[in-house]
């Protein structure tokens, strides 16, 4: 059984040019295929969601987009421009990996690293730097922990650190992979509600991993479910319509589903 | 060697009046400038060695570097000469096998380490009449530096310098992680084999001074205790670089009262600043806690 592909529909005013354009992308990863024939869009200012089971190549998919991992065909577009050759634009990309920080005791502040995350030549001198800290520390609610270590933070309050790392310059495009894993109720709202910010009012891109198909559905733009290759891609309501779920996570998932 | 002899029974003194006579030696103005160049150099390069968890790594260049100083002698060629090239060329190839392979990066390692103490003992057992040495190579001895390993030191720590604070930034995000690094445009793999290059001549350099076996504590010692200080990164950075060099000047200061070999002095000092520290670091955290 095929599901059909919904064309995706954008809203009117959005006829620029893809910020990431990917086509016919295949990777293999220690010589067994994680992902086929991949081809997908982003426009300017839209939240698009990846969803799917583990072992899925989610996060593969992620890492190729960035030319973090070889592929062994396709093509990647950034901003057009081949993401081999992104040369300056590369400071327009923010990237949350899974795991960020392996080493809890490193020993760095929290304004310290959001700091890592300015660039000078690109942005600014060192005072407007700091007062671009405090600010992005401000919007994810996390000003109060600037002194702090990392080690001390808790999961959550490490997540809207990294968020406010990624948002103390001005970028395009973001990538986040599963950002808000382990964030509580109240505080993956005020994620959602800072995206949904950059993406009107600074028309940034997203592209985020996420297994919450509640969060999905009620604040992205966009679904786009992976099982290896992609199952489907539209609007969350089409997308993550009972029949698509179950072509994207197979049996258990409509179990799983039932039983909650 | 007999002149260390001589300068050895100089430091049979225990008081304070001998202690100012032998720092108008030039061997001993030398050597305590050699150590705290040296100083410098570990607490620097340490603080990025601790979290880049290299410290093994640099232990198992300063074993190869066994190997080199033999086939120096061996070739007659200058030992300090044949050294410097050896561990530069030793450590890439570490870090390209590292890369290369599956095999977890302390295995690799912990290989390399046992082939080149295994090939550098052999080594030196085919060189007649060398042998007493190994213990000079092992150990070390601060008091027979030479204006030219003045010279070097300071040139590793300069080129150090340069390198890490004028890209500190890109250092930093680096060392937590760098996939993340690599996307905002780092160059990371340059980045990764320059560091290594610096840090394989600092072992270079340091082990006429201190030796194979207590060359590591020089970056790894320091950079621990700066660790457990501080909070932030540029205290931290600095902090180890003054510890670094706090550490030699006072080790060489017990090394001349009571007249004990100077690199094991700097490193018991090392150590001893370590368990103060850790001591007290605990301490605050335990009574903090029971104060809640």
């Amino acid at each position: 059984m095929t599901p059909e592909i919904p064309k995706t529909q954008y809203p009117a005013h959005n006829t620029q040019h893809p910020i990431l354009n990917v086509e016919g992308l295949t990777v293999y990863r220690n010589s067994y295929l994680a992902i086929r024939d991949v081809s997908f869009e982003l426009l300017p200012g839209t939240d698009t969601a990846v969803v799917g089971p583990n072992g899925a190549g989610k996060s593969t998919l992620i890492q190729a987009i960035l030319n973090l991992i070889p592929r062994t065909g396709g093509k990647i577009e950034i901003f057009g421009r081949p993401v081999e050759r992104l040369g300056h634009l590369c400071h327009q990309l923010g990237y949350v990996p899974q795991n960020f920080i392996f080493d809890r005791s490193f020993p760095i502040s929290v304004a310290e690293l959001v700091g890592l995350g300015w660039v000078k030549r690109q942005a600014g001198g060192e005072r407007i730097g700091q007062a671009a800290i405090a600010q992005a520390l401000r919007r994810v609610g996390a000003y109060q922990l600037r002194n702090q270590v990392i080690g001390t933070l808790s999961g959550g309050e490490l997540k809207r650190v990294l968020l406010a790392y990624c948002i103390v310059m001005p970028r395009k495009f973001l990538l986040l992979d599963e950002a808000f894993a382990g964030v509580d109720i109240q505080g993956a709202a005020d994620f959602y509600a800072l995206l949904n910010q950059l993406k009107r009012e600074e028309d940034w891109t997203v592209l985020q991993i996420s297994h919450d198909i509640d969060m999905v559905s009620r604040h992205c733009d966009r679904v786009l479910c992976l099982n290896q290759t992609v199952v489907c891609t539209g609007t969350p309501d089409i997308a993550l319509s009972p029949q698509n779920l179950l072509a994207t996570y197979g049996p258990a998932f409509s179990r799983y589903h039932h039983h909650h | 060697m007999d002149c260390n002899h001589y300068s050895f029974s100089w430091l049979a003194v225990t008081n304070g009046t001998d202690l100012v006579t032998l720092l108008q030696f030039p061997f001993m103005q030398r050597a305590i400038a050699g150590a705290v160049l040296m100083g410098l150099l570990g607490g620097l390069l340490g603080s990025f060695v601790t979290l880049r968890e290299l410290s093994f790594f640099s232990h198992a260049v300063g074993h190869a570097a066994l190997v080199g100083v033999a086939l120096g002698v061996l070739l007659q060629l200058n030992p300090t000469v044949m050294l410097l090239p050896f561990t530069l060329v030793f450590g890439l190839v570490v870090l390209y096998l590292i890369d290369q392979t599956d095999l977890a990066s302390d295995s690799i390692l912990s290989i390399v380490l046992s082939g080149a103490l295994a090939i550098g003992v052999l080594l030196t057992s085919l060189l007649p009449g060398y042998r007493g040495n190994l213990m000079g190579v092992l150990f070390g001895d601060v008091l027979a530096i030479n204006v030219t390993d003045l010279i070097l030191t300071l040139l590793v720590l300069i080129g150090s310098s340069i390198f890490l604070l004028s890209t500190l930034r890109q250092q930093i995000l680096l060392t937590l992680n760098p996939d993340v690094a690599q996307v905002q445009g780092i160059p990371v793999q340059l980045y990764r084999y320059a560091f290594v290059v610096l840090l394989s001549l600092a072992v270079a350099v340091a082990i006429k001074a201190v030796g194979v076996l207590l060359v590591n504590a020089f970056l790894v010692i320091p950079a621990s205790t700066a660790k457990l200080l501080n909070h932030q990164f540029a205290h931290f950075l600095a902090t180890s670089v003054i510890l670094g060099a706090v550490s030699s000047i006072a080790g060489m200061i017990i090394s001349g009262l009571f007249n004990f070999a100077s690199g094991p002095s700097i490193v018991l000092f090392q150590f001893l600043l370590f368990l103060v520290v850790f001591t007290w670091v605990n301490a605050v955290s335990t009574f903090s806690k029971r104060m809640r």
